[in-house]
Protein backbone atom coordinates (compact mmCIF):
# COMPACT_ATOMS: atom_id res chain seq x y z
CA UNK A 1 0.00 0.00 0.00
CA UNK A 2 3.01 2.39 0.65
CA UNK A 3 4.45 1.46 -2.45
CA UNK A 4 1.29 2.43 -4.29
CA UNK A 5 0.81 5.55 -2.37
CA UNK A 6 4.69 6.42 -3.66
CA UNK A 7 4.11 5.71 -6.72
CA UNK A 8 0.96 7.60 -6.96
CA UNK A 9 2.54 10.87 -5.50
CA UNK A 10 5.24 10.83 -8.07
CA UNK A 11 2.76 10.03 -10.80
CA UNK A 12 1.01 13.40 -9.24
CA UNK A 13 4.12 15.66 -10.19
CA UNK A 14 4.91 13.97 -13.76
CA UNK A 15 1.13 14.62 -14.69
CA UNK A 16 0.81 17.99 -13.62
CA UNK A 17 3.59 18.47 -16.21
CA UNK A 18 1.59 16.50 -18.53
CA UNK A 19 -1.48 18.67 -17.66
CA UNK A 20 0.40 21.98 -17.96
CA UNK A 21 1.77 21.43 -21.47
CA UNK A 22 -1.50 20.30 -22.72
CA UNK A 23 -3.32 22.89 -21.36
CA UNK A 24 -0.96 25.07 -23.62
CA UNK A 25 -2.44 22.95 -26.31
CA UNK A 26 -5.94 23.62 -25.43
CA UNK A 27 -5.11 27.85 -25.36
CA UNK A 28 -4.29 28.08 -28.79
CA UNK A 29 -7.10 25.21 -30.83
CA UNK A 30 -9.29 27.13 -28.41
CA UNK A 31 -8.94 30.44 -30.44
CA UNK A 32 -7.92 29.65 -33.93
CA UNK A 33 -8.30 25.63 -34.11
CA UNK A 34 -4.75 25.19 -34.61
CA UNK A 35 -1.95 23.39 -32.53
CA UNK A 36 1.87 24.21 -32.01
CA UNK A 37 2.73 20.75 -32.64
CA UNK A 38 6.48 21.91 -31.12
CA UNK A 39 5.04 22.51 -27.24
CA UNK A 40 7.39 19.95 -26.44
CA UNK A 41 10.23 22.25 -27.99
CA UNK A 42 8.78 25.57 -26.12
CA UNK A 43 9.03 23.82 -22.89
CA UNK A 44 13.12 22.20 -24.23
CA UNK A 45 13.60 26.13 -24.74
CA UNK A 46 12.53 27.39 -22.15
CA UNK A 47 14.20 24.64 -19.59
CA UNK A 48 17.68 25.45 -21.64
CA UNK A 49 17.04 29.53 -21.32
CA UNK A 50 16.56 28.47 -17.74
CA UNK A 51 19.91 26.59 -17.11
CA UNK A 52 22.08 29.51 -19.06
CA UNK A 53 20.40 31.72 -16.98
CA UNK A 54 20.72 29.90 -13.62
CA UNK A 55 24.46 30.40 -13.77
CA UNK A 56 23.87 34.31 -13.61
CA UNK A 57 20.74 34.47 -10.98
CA UNK A 58 18.77 32.51 -8.63
CA UNK A 59 16.15 30.60 -9.48
CA UNK A 60 13.73 32.33 -8.90
CA UNK A 61 14.95 35.43 -10.56
CA UNK A 62 15.19 33.51 -13.98
CA UNK A 63 11.18 32.21 -13.79
CA UNK A 64 10.28 35.20 -15.03
CA UNK A 65 12.72 36.10 -17.63
CA UNK A 66 12.03 32.49 -19.06
CA UNK A 67 7.70 33.46 -19.05
CA UNK A 68 9.20 35.95 -21.18
CA UNK A 69 11.25 34.17 -23.90
CA UNK A 70 8.54 31.22 -23.60
CA UNK A 71 6.11 34.29 -24.89
CA UNK A 72 8.39 35.82 -27.38
CA UNK A 73 8.53 32.55 -28.69
CA UNK A 74 5.28 31.46 -29.49
CA UNK A 75 4.78 34.85 -30.89
CA UNK A 76 7.18 34.06 -33.37
CA UNK A 77 6.06 30.43 -34.10
CA UNK A 78 2.54 32.02 -34.85
CA UNK A 79 3.75 34.93 -37.54
CA UNK A 80 6.00 32.61 -38.81
CA UNK A 81 4.40 29.49 -39.14
CA UNK A 82 0.57 29.46 -38.37
CA UNK A 83 -0.61 33.01 -39.48
CA UNK A 84 0.36 32.86 -43.29
CA UNK A 85 -1.45 29.09 -43.15
CA UNK A 86 -4.13 30.78 -41.81
CA UNK A 87 -4.12 33.51 -43.76
CA UNK A 88 -4.15 31.73 -47.04
CA UNK A 89 -6.88 29.18 -45.63
CA UNK A 90 -4.46 26.46 -45.68
CA UNK A 91 -6.46 23.60 -43.80
CA UNK A 92 -3.58 21.18 -42.64
CA UNK A 93 -0.41 23.91 -43.46
CA UNK A 94 0.02 24.51 -39.67
CA UNK A 95 0.72 20.61 -38.39
CA UNK A 96 3.88 21.09 -40.94
CA UNK A 97 4.92 24.03 -40.09
CA UNK A 98 4.64 23.69 -36.96
CA UNK A 99 6.76 20.50 -36.87
CA UNK A 100 9.36 21.89 -38.84
CA UNK A 101 9.93 25.00 -36.61
CA UNK A 102 10.22 22.58 -33.61
CA UNK A 103 12.77 20.37 -35.55
CA UNK A 104 14.66 23.51 -36.45
CA UNK A 105 14.09 24.47 -32.77
CA UNK A 106 15.79 21.16 -31.84
CA UNK A 107 18.59 21.57 -33.92
CA UNK A 108 19.09 24.96 -33.09
CA UNK A 109 19.62 23.73 -28.94
CA UNK A 110 21.50 20.74 -30.26
CA UNK A 111 23.88 23.34 -31.67
CA UNK A 112 24.10 25.87 -28.86
CA UNK A 113 23.74 23.30 -26.25
CA UNK A 114 25.22 20.18 -27.32
CA UNK A 115 23.64 17.11 -27.88
CA UNK A 116 24.20 15.71 -24.04
CA UNK A 117 22.02 15.90 -21.41
CA UNK A 118 22.81 18.61 -18.47
CA UNK A 119 21.28 18.40 -14.81
CA UNK A 120 20.06 20.90 -14.02
CA UNK A 121 20.58 22.53 -10.68
CA UNK A 122 17.63 22.24 -7.60
CA UNK A 123 16.65 25.57 -6.20
CA UNK A 124 15.01 23.30 -3.26
CA UNK A 125 16.71 21.14 -0.98
CA UNK A 126 17.30 17.69 -2.69
CA UNK A 127 16.41 15.46 0.01
CA UNK A 128 13.04 14.39 0.00
CA UNK A 129 10.28 14.93 2.76
CA UNK A 130 8.66 12.06 5.04
CA UNK A 131 4.89 12.37 4.82
CA UNK A 132 2.89 9.10 6.71
CA UNK A 133 6.58 7.31 5.41
CA UNK A 134 5.39 8.93 1.97
CA UNK A 135 8.62 10.30 0.48
CA UNK A 136 8.10 14.08 -1.44
CA UNK A 137 10.55 16.10 -3.00
CA UNK A 138 10.14 19.31 -2.37
CA UNK A 139 10.97 19.79 -5.85
CA UNK A 140 7.79 18.03 -6.37
CA UNK A 141 5.45 20.28 -4.73
CA UNK A 142 7.33 23.24 -6.55
CA UNK A 143 5.75 21.51 -9.82
CA UNK A 144 1.75 20.90 -8.86
CA UNK A 145 1.90 24.67 -7.10
CA UNK A 146 3.59 25.88 -10.14
CA UNK A 147 1.54 24.63 -12.57
CA UNK A 148 -1.82 25.08 -10.85
CA UNK A 149 -0.98 28.75 -9.90
CA UNK A 150 -0.56 28.83 -13.91
CA UNK A 151 -3.60 27.02 -14.86
CA UNK A 152 -5.65 29.03 -12.54
CA UNK A 153 -4.25 32.38 -13.43
CA UNK A 154 -4.98 32.27 -17.01
CA UNK A 155 -8.52 30.91 -16.12
CA UNK A 156 -9.01 33.97 -13.98
CA UNK A 157 -8.21 36.07 -16.57
CA UNK A 158 -10.78 34.50 -19.04
CA UNK A 159 -13.64 34.48 -16.69
CA UNK A 160 -13.10 37.61 -15.04
CA UNK A 161 -11.18 40.36 -17.38
CA UNK A 162 -12.84 41.66 -20.39
CA UNK A 163 -9.55 41.01 -22.80
CA UNK A 164 -10.34 37.20 -21.05
CA UNK A 165 -13.74 37.28 -22.38
CA UNK A 166 -12.98 38.61 -25.98
CA UNK A 167 -10.25 35.23 -25.64
CA UNK A 168 -13.72 33.18 -24.75
CA UNK A 169 -15.67 34.99 -27.42
CA UNK A 170 -12.84 34.79 -30.27
CA UNK A 171 -13.26 30.74 -29.61
CA UNK A 172 -16.80 30.86 -30.01
CA UNK A 173 -17.06 32.49 -32.86
CA UNK A 174 -14.37 34.18 -34.63
CA UNK A 175 -16.53 36.60 -37.16
CA UNK A 176 -18.54 37.69 -34.33
CA UNK A 177 -15.74 38.80 -32.55
CA UNK A 178 -14.59 40.74 -34.81
CA UNK A 179 -18.02 42.50 -35.07
CA UNK A 180 -18.13 42.87 -31.62
CA UNK A 181 -14.53 45.17 -32.42
CA UNK A 182 -12.31 42.41 -30.95
CA UNK A 183 -8.88 41.99 -32.99
CA UNK A 184 -9.50 38.46 -33.22
CA UNK A 185 -6.03 38.46 -35.38
CA UNK A 186 -4.43 39.95 -32.47
CA UNK A 187 -6.27 36.91 -29.66
CA UNK A 188 -4.71 34.33 -32.06
CA UNK A 189 -1.23 35.54 -31.70
CA UNK A 190 -1.77 36.32 -27.49
CA UNK A 191 -3.19 32.77 -26.99
CA UNK A 192 0.22 31.60 -28.73
CA UNK A 193 2.76 33.29 -26.79
CA UNK A 194 0.41 32.29 -23.61
CA UNK A 195 0.29 28.66 -24.77
CA UNK A 196 4.13 27.96 -25.36
CA UNK A 197 4.81 30.13 -22.35
CA UNK A 198 2.95 27.92 -20.36
CA UNK A 199 5.32 24.95 -22.08
CA UNK A 200 8.51 27.28 -20.95
CA UNK A 201 7.56 27.71 -17.38
CA UNK A 202 6.67 23.55 -17.36
CA UNK A 203 10.09 23.48 -18.78
CA UNK A 204 12.12 24.93 -15.66
CA UNK A 205 9.82 22.91 -13.53
CA UNK A 206 10.67 19.99 -14.78
CA UNK A 207 14.04 20.57 -15.48
CA UNK A 208 15.71 20.22 -12.12
CA UNK A 209 13.65 17.11 -11.75
CA UNK A 210 14.97 15.47 -14.74
CA UNK A 211 17.98 15.90 -17.09
CA UNK A 212 17.59 18.87 -18.97
CA UNK A 213 18.77 18.65 -23.13
CA UNK A 214 17.82 19.18 -26.93
CA UNK A 215 16.03 16.05 -27.09
CA UNK A 216 13.75 16.21 -23.60
CA UNK A 217 10.62 17.84 -25.49
CA UNK A 218 9.68 15.20 -28.19
CA UNK A 219 8.62 12.77 -25.74
CA UNK A 220 6.95 15.26 -23.47
CA UNK A 221 5.13 16.91 -26.09
CA UNK A 222 3.39 13.97 -27.57
CA UNK A 223 2.68 12.56 -24.06
CA UNK A 224 0.69 15.94 -23.31
CA UNK A 225 -0.83 16.02 -26.44
CA UNK A 226 -2.45 12.49 -25.42
CA UNK A 227 -3.03 13.69 -22.74
CA UNK A 228 -5.13 16.57 -24.42
CA UNK A 229 -7.00 14.14 -26.52
CA UNK A 230 -8.01 12.22 -23.85
CA UNK A 231 -8.98 15.43 -21.44
CA UNK A 232 -10.27 16.83 -23.97
CA UNK A 233 -9.39 19.82 -26.45
CA UNK A 234 -11.47 22.11 -24.92
CA UNK A 235 -12.26 21.12 -21.34
CA UNK A 236 -9.99 23.42 -19.33
CA UNK A 237 -9.72 21.41 -16.12
CA UNK A 238 -10.19 18.06 -18.23
CA UNK A 239 -6.33 17.85 -18.58
CA UNK A 240 -5.12 18.30 -15.64
CA UNK A 241 -7.16 15.01 -15.12
CA UNK A 242 -5.92 13.60 -17.81
CA UNK A 243 -2.53 14.44 -17.05
CA UNK A 244 -2.73 13.05 -13.61
CA UNK A 245 -4.41 9.67 -14.85
CA UNK A 246 -1.27 9.19 -17.26
CA UNK A 247 1.37 10.35 -15.10
CA UNK A 248 0.52 8.22 -12.66
CA UNK A 249 -0.51 4.83 -14.75
CA UNK A 250 3.12 5.69 -16.17
CA UNK A 251 4.68 5.11 -12.53
CA UNK A 252 2.85 2.11 -11.42
CA UNK A 253 2.84 0.09 -14.41
CA UNK A 254 6.81 1.04 -14.15
CA UNK A 255 6.62 -0.21 -11.19
CA UNK A 256 4.54 -3.26 -11.29
CA UNK A 257 4.76 -4.62 -14.91
CA UNK A 258 8.03 -3.12 -15.97
CA UNK A 259 9.52 0.28 -17.10
CA UNK A 260 9.42 -0.73 -20.68
CA UNK A 261 5.39 -0.85 -20.74
CA UNK A 262 4.84 2.15 -18.77
CA UNK A 263 3.62 4.12 -21.75
CA UNK A 264 1.42 1.66 -22.59
CA UNK A 265 -1.76 2.34 -20.21
CA UNK A 266 -1.74 6.06 -21.43
CA UNK A 267 -2.08 5.46 -24.90
CA UNK A 268 -4.32 2.36 -24.53
CA UNK A 269 -6.52 4.59 -22.87
CA UNK A 270 -6.04 7.29 -25.89
CA UNK A 271 -7.50 4.23 -28.06
CA UNK A 272 -10.62 4.08 -25.64
CA UNK A 273 -11.16 7.62 -25.38
CA UNK A 274 -10.90 8.41 -28.83
CA UNK A 275 -13.30 5.24 -29.95
CA UNK A 276 -16.04 5.77 -27.21
CA UNK A 277 -15.95 9.96 -26.60
CA UNK A 278 -13.75 11.29 -29.53
CA UNK A 279 -14.25 14.45 -27.43
CA UNK A 280 -12.60 13.71 -24.77
CA UNK A 281 -13.18 12.62 -21.39
CA UNK A 282 -14.35 15.96 -20.26
CA UNK A 283 -14.59 17.66 -23.62
CA UNK A 284 -17.94 19.00 -23.85
CA UNK A 285 -20.43 19.26 -26.51
CA UNK A 286 -21.77 22.86 -26.68
CA UNK A 287 -25.68 22.95 -26.26
CA UNK A 288 -26.97 24.74 -29.07
CA UNK A 289 -30.56 25.57 -29.92
CA UNK A 290 -31.98 26.94 -32.81
CA UNK B 1 -23.98 59.10 -42.47
CA UNK B 2 -23.66 56.13 -43.62
CA UNK B 3 -22.64 56.08 -47.37
CA UNK B 4 -22.26 53.35 -50.15
CA UNK B 5 -21.15 54.18 -53.58
CA UNK B 6 -20.96 51.42 -56.17
CA UNK B 7 -20.48 48.54 -54.11
CA UNK B 8 -19.15 45.36 -55.85
CA UNK B 9 -18.24 42.46 -53.38
CA UNK B 10 -19.12 38.64 -53.17
CA UNK B 11 -17.55 35.27 -52.11
CA UNK B 12 -13.76 33.92 -53.76
CA UNK B 13 -14.46 34.54 -57.21
CA UNK B 14 -18.90 34.81 -57.96
CA UNK B 15 -19.47 38.23 -57.63
CA UNK B 16 -22.64 39.21 -55.76
CA UNK B 17 -23.53 42.13 -55.56
CA UNK B 18 -22.60 44.25 -58.58
CA UNK B 19 -22.24 47.67 -57.78
CA UNK B 20 -24.78 49.23 -55.59
CA UNK B 21 -25.58 52.22 -53.79
CA UNK B 22 -27.02 52.92 -50.95
CA UNK B 23 -27.81 55.93 -48.31
CA UNK B 24 -28.21 56.02 -45.08
CA UNK B 25 -28.92 59.44 -43.06
CA UNK B 26 -28.41 60.16 -39.42
CA UNK B 27 -31.68 59.21 -37.28
CA UNK B 28 -33.18 57.22 -40.21
CA UNK B 29 -34.24 53.73 -40.96
CA UNK B 30 -33.41 52.06 -43.78
CA UNK B 31 -34.59 49.20 -45.26
CA UNK B 32 -33.45 46.77 -48.09
CA UNK B 33 -35.67 44.59 -49.06
CA UNK B 34 -35.53 41.76 -51.56
CA UNK B 35 -36.28 37.93 -52.23
CA UNK B 36 -33.59 35.27 -51.27
CA UNK B 37 -30.13 35.25 -52.49
CA UNK B 38 -30.93 38.98 -54.12
CA UNK B 39 -27.67 40.16 -51.88
CA UNK B 40 -28.85 41.88 -48.74
CA UNK B 41 -26.66 39.59 -46.43
CA UNK B 42 -23.63 39.91 -48.35
CA UNK B 43 -24.26 44.08 -48.17
CA UNK B 44 -23.91 43.92 -44.45
CA UNK B 45 -21.22 42.11 -44.72
CA UNK B 46 -19.54 43.98 -46.82
CA UNK B 47 -20.46 47.15 -45.08
CA UNK B 48 -18.97 45.50 -41.35
CA UNK B 49 -15.81 44.68 -42.97
CA UNK B 50 -16.92 40.51 -42.56
CA UNK B 51 -15.91 40.05 -46.35
CA UNK B 52 -14.15 42.72 -48.19
CA UNK B 53 -15.26 44.90 -50.53
CA UNK B 54 -14.02 44.16 -54.13
CA UNK B 55 -14.41 48.09 -55.12
CA UNK B 56 -16.58 50.54 -54.60
CA UNK B 57 -16.76 52.88 -51.83
CA UNK B 58 -18.08 52.83 -48.06
CA UNK B 59 -18.09 55.64 -45.54
CA UNK B 60 -19.35 56.07 -42.00
CA UNK B 61 -19.49 59.88 -41.28
CA UNK B 62 -17.26 60.88 -43.65
CA UNK B 63 -14.99 58.70 -42.92
CA UNK B 64 -14.07 56.06 -45.61
CA UNK B 65 -13.82 52.53 -43.90
CA UNK B 66 -14.20 50.57 -47.33
CA UNK B 67 -11.68 47.35 -46.98
CA UNK B 68 -11.34 47.79 -42.88
CA UNK B 69 -10.94 44.73 -40.81
CA UNK B 70 -14.31 44.48 -38.95
CA UNK B 71 -13.01 44.98 -35.82
CA UNK B 72 -11.74 48.58 -37.08
CA UNK B 73 -15.55 49.46 -38.01
CA UNK B 74 -17.02 48.19 -35.06
CA UNK B 75 -14.65 51.02 -33.10
CA UNK B 76 -15.42 53.29 -35.98
CA UNK B 77 -19.09 52.99 -34.56
CA UNK B 78 -21.01 50.58 -36.71
CA UNK B 79 -22.84 47.30 -34.85
CA UNK B 80 -23.94 44.54 -36.71
CA UNK B 81 -25.98 42.31 -35.73
CA UNK B 82 -25.51 39.46 -38.13
CA UNK B 83 -28.08 36.89 -39.56
CA UNK B 84 -28.48 34.14 -37.56
CA UNK B 85 -27.55 35.97 -34.29
CA UNK B 86 -24.14 34.79 -33.71
CA UNK B 87 -24.26 34.76 -30.17
CA UNK B 88 -21.51 33.43 -27.62
CA UNK B 89 -23.17 30.49 -27.16
CA UNK B 90 -20.35 29.24 -24.06
CA UNK B 91 -20.66 32.52 -22.24
CA UNK B 92 -23.47 34.13 -20.17
CA UNK B 93 -25.98 36.87 -21.44
CA UNK B 94 -24.42 39.53 -19.56
CA UNK B 95 -20.64 38.73 -20.61
CA UNK B 96 -22.39 39.01 -24.30
CA UNK B 97 -23.87 42.30 -23.64
CA UNK B 98 -20.11 43.65 -22.48
CA UNK B 99 -18.60 42.22 -24.99
CA UNK B 100 -21.17 44.44 -27.50
CA UNK B 101 -19.27 47.71 -25.68
CA UNK B 102 -15.56 45.95 -25.93
CA UNK B 103 -14.73 49.34 -27.99
CA UNK B 104 -15.78 51.11 -25.09
CA UNK B 105 -14.22 48.97 -22.00
CA UNK B 106 -10.96 48.86 -23.61
CA UNK B 107 -10.34 51.44 -26.60
CA UNK B 108 -11.85 52.88 -29.88
CA UNK B 109 -14.83 54.37 -28.42
CA UNK B 110 -16.08 56.85 -25.64
CA UNK B 111 -16.32 54.91 -22.61
CA UNK B 112 -20.01 56.49 -21.38
CA UNK B 113 -22.09 54.95 -19.17
CA UNK B 114 -21.51 51.24 -19.78
CA UNK B 115 -23.54 49.98 -16.57
CA UNK B 116 -26.37 51.99 -17.25
CA UNK B 117 -26.80 51.40 -20.92
CA UNK B 118 -26.59 47.46 -19.44
CA UNK B 119 -29.25 48.71 -17.56
CA UNK B 120 -31.42 49.87 -20.19
CA UNK B 121 -30.41 46.87 -22.63
CA UNK B 122 -32.36 44.91 -19.71
CA UNK B 123 -35.09 47.59 -19.33
CA UNK B 124 -35.95 47.12 -23.36
CA UNK B 125 -35.27 43.28 -23.10
CA UNK B 126 -36.50 42.09 -19.96
CA UNK B 127 -36.40 38.44 -20.39
CA UNK B 128 -32.82 39.22 -21.10
CA UNK B 129 -32.36 40.21 -17.26
CA UNK B 130 -34.55 37.17 -16.23
CA UNK B 131 -31.77 35.32 -18.06
CA UNK B 132 -28.81 37.58 -17.43
CA UNK B 133 -26.63 34.56 -16.15
CA UNK B 134 -27.61 31.86 -18.34
CA UNK B 135 -25.74 31.04 -21.16
CA UNK B 136 -26.33 32.44 -23.76
CA UNK B 137 -26.17 28.80 -25.95
CA UNK B 138 -29.03 27.83 -23.55
CA UNK B 139 -31.51 30.38 -24.72
CA UNK B 140 -34.48 29.93 -27.36
CA UNK B 141 -34.34 31.48 -30.78
CA UNK B 142 -36.18 34.48 -29.80
CA UNK B 143 -34.13 35.29 -27.08
CA UNK B 144 -30.96 34.57 -28.79
CA UNK B 145 -32.40 37.12 -31.17
CA UNK B 146 -32.80 39.64 -28.18
CA UNK B 147 -29.37 38.92 -27.26
CA UNK B 148 -27.73 40.17 -30.75
CA UNK B 149 -29.62 43.20 -31.10
CA UNK B 150 -29.03 43.42 -27.47
CA UNK B 151 -25.16 43.21 -27.83
CA UNK B 152 -25.37 45.52 -31.06
CA UNK B 153 -26.77 48.34 -29.37
CA UNK B 154 -23.95 48.36 -26.28
CA UNK B 155 -21.61 49.44 -28.41
CA UNK B 156 -23.61 52.74 -28.67
CA UNK B 157 -23.54 52.76 -32.57
CA UNK B 158 -23.81 55.44 -34.46
CA UNK B 159 -25.37 53.38 -37.07
CA UNK B 160 -26.91 49.75 -36.45
CA UNK B 161 -27.13 47.31 -39.24
CA UNK B 162 -29.64 44.76 -38.18
CA UNK B 163 -30.08 41.28 -40.50
CA UNK B 164 -33.13 39.94 -41.04
CA UNK B 165 -34.00 39.94 -36.80
CA UNK B 166 -37.20 38.46 -37.77
CA UNK B 167 -35.79 35.51 -38.99
CA UNK B 168 -37.17 32.27 -37.78
CA UNK B 169 -39.06 33.74 -35.26
CA UNK B 170 -42.72 32.64 -34.64
CA UNK B 171 -45.49 35.09 -35.16
CA UNK B 172 -46.02 36.91 -32.40
CA UNK B 173 -41.87 37.57 -31.51
CA UNK B 174 -42.00 38.51 -35.25
CA UNK B 175 -44.01 41.57 -34.56
CA UNK B 176 -42.06 42.03 -30.62
CA UNK B 177 -39.29 42.35 -32.98
CA UNK B 178 -40.41 45.27 -35.07
CA UNK B 179 -42.00 47.00 -32.01
CA UNK B 180 -38.30 47.29 -30.68
CA UNK B 181 -37.13 48.31 -33.43
CA UNK B 182 -39.55 51.47 -34.01
CA UNK B 183 -39.01 51.77 -30.38
CA UNK B 184 -35.25 52.10 -31.07
CA UNK B 185 -36.08 54.31 -34.20
CA UNK B 186 -37.85 56.31 -31.87
CA UNK B 187 -34.81 57.07 -29.82
CA UNK B 188 -32.94 58.53 -33.06
CA UNK B 189 -31.10 55.61 -33.59
CA UNK B 190 -29.53 55.51 -37.77
CA UNK B 191 -30.20 51.80 -38.59
CA UNK B 192 -30.26 49.64 -42.13
CA UNK B 193 -32.70 47.19 -41.47
CA UNK B 194 -32.74 43.71 -43.75
CA UNK B 195 -35.65 41.75 -43.73
CA UNK B 196 -37.74 38.97 -45.57
CA UNK B 197 -41.29 40.89 -44.04
CA UNK B 198 -41.25 43.65 -46.47
CA UNK B 199 -44.15 45.27 -45.56
CA UNK B 200 -43.39 45.42 -41.92
CA UNK B 201 -39.94 46.37 -42.81
CA UNK B 202 -41.44 49.42 -44.77
CA UNK B 203 -44.23 50.19 -42.48
CA UNK B 204 -41.50 51.43 -39.80
CA UNK B 205 -38.82 52.52 -42.03
CA UNK B 206 -38.37 55.70 -43.56
CA UNK B 207 -36.86 55.10 -46.42
CA UNK B 208 -36.38 51.62 -48.92
CA UNK B 209 -34.22 50.12 -51.73
CA UNK B 210 -35.36 47.06 -53.45
CA UNK B 211 -32.17 45.03 -54.58
CA UNK B 212 -32.57 42.43 -57.23
CA UNK B 213 -29.73 39.94 -58.55
CA UNK B 214 -26.81 42.02 -56.83
CA UNK B 215 -28.66 45.35 -58.01
CA UNK B 216 -30.53 48.43 -56.70
CA UNK B 217 -33.56 47.67 -58.92
CA UNK B 218 -35.73 51.08 -57.76
CA UNK B 219 -35.80 53.24 -54.41
CA UNK B 220 -37.80 55.68 -52.31
CA UNK B 221 -39.53 56.76 -49.43
CA UNK B 222 -40.85 53.65 -47.68
CA UNK B 223 -44.45 54.92 -48.40
CA UNK B 224 -43.77 55.57 -52.10
CA UNK B 225 -42.35 52.04 -52.42
CA UNK B 226 -45.46 50.53 -50.16
CA UNK B 227 -48.01 51.74 -52.96
CA UNK B 228 -46.25 50.63 -56.11
CA UNK B 229 -46.99 48.37 -58.28
CA UNK B 230 -44.44 46.30 -58.84
CA UNK B 231 -42.91 46.42 -55.60
CA UNK B 232 -46.45 45.32 -54.00
CA UNK B 233 -46.57 42.33 -56.93
CA UNK B 234 -43.07 41.19 -56.03
CA UNK B 235 -42.64 41.26 -52.66
CA UNK B 236 -45.29 42.51 -50.75
CA UNK B 237 -47.68 39.73 -51.99
CA UNK B 238 -50.98 39.50 -51.65
CA UNK B 239 -51.12 38.64 -47.48
CA UNK B 240 -50.22 41.64 -46.96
Amino acid sequence: MEILAQLVVSGIALGMIYGLIAFGYQLTFATSGTLNFGQGEALMLGALVGLTLVGHMSYWLMIPLVIVFGALQGIFVERVGVLPALKTKSEFGWIMTTISLAIIFKNVAENIWGHDDITFPSPLPTAPLQFFGIRVLPMEILVVVGALAIILAVELFNRKSIYGKAVVATSSDRDAAGLMGINTGMVITFSYALSSMTAAFAGVLIAPLTLTGATMGVVLGLKAFSVAIIGGLNSGMGVIVGGLILGIAETTTGYYISTGYKDVPGLLLLLLVLSIKPAGMFGKSVIKKV
Amino acid sequence: MLQIENLHAGYGKVEVLHGISVAVPKGKVVTLIGSNGAGKTTTMRAISGMIKPVSGNISLNGKNITGMTSSRIARSGLAHSPEGRRVFATLSVTDNLLLGAFPRLTYGRERGDVQGDLERVFELFPRLRERKSQLAGTLSGGEQQMLAMGRALMLNPDVLLLDEPSMGLAPLLVSEVFRIVSELKGRGITMLLVEQFAAAALNVADYGYVLENGRISCHGPADQLKNDPAVKAAYLGAAH
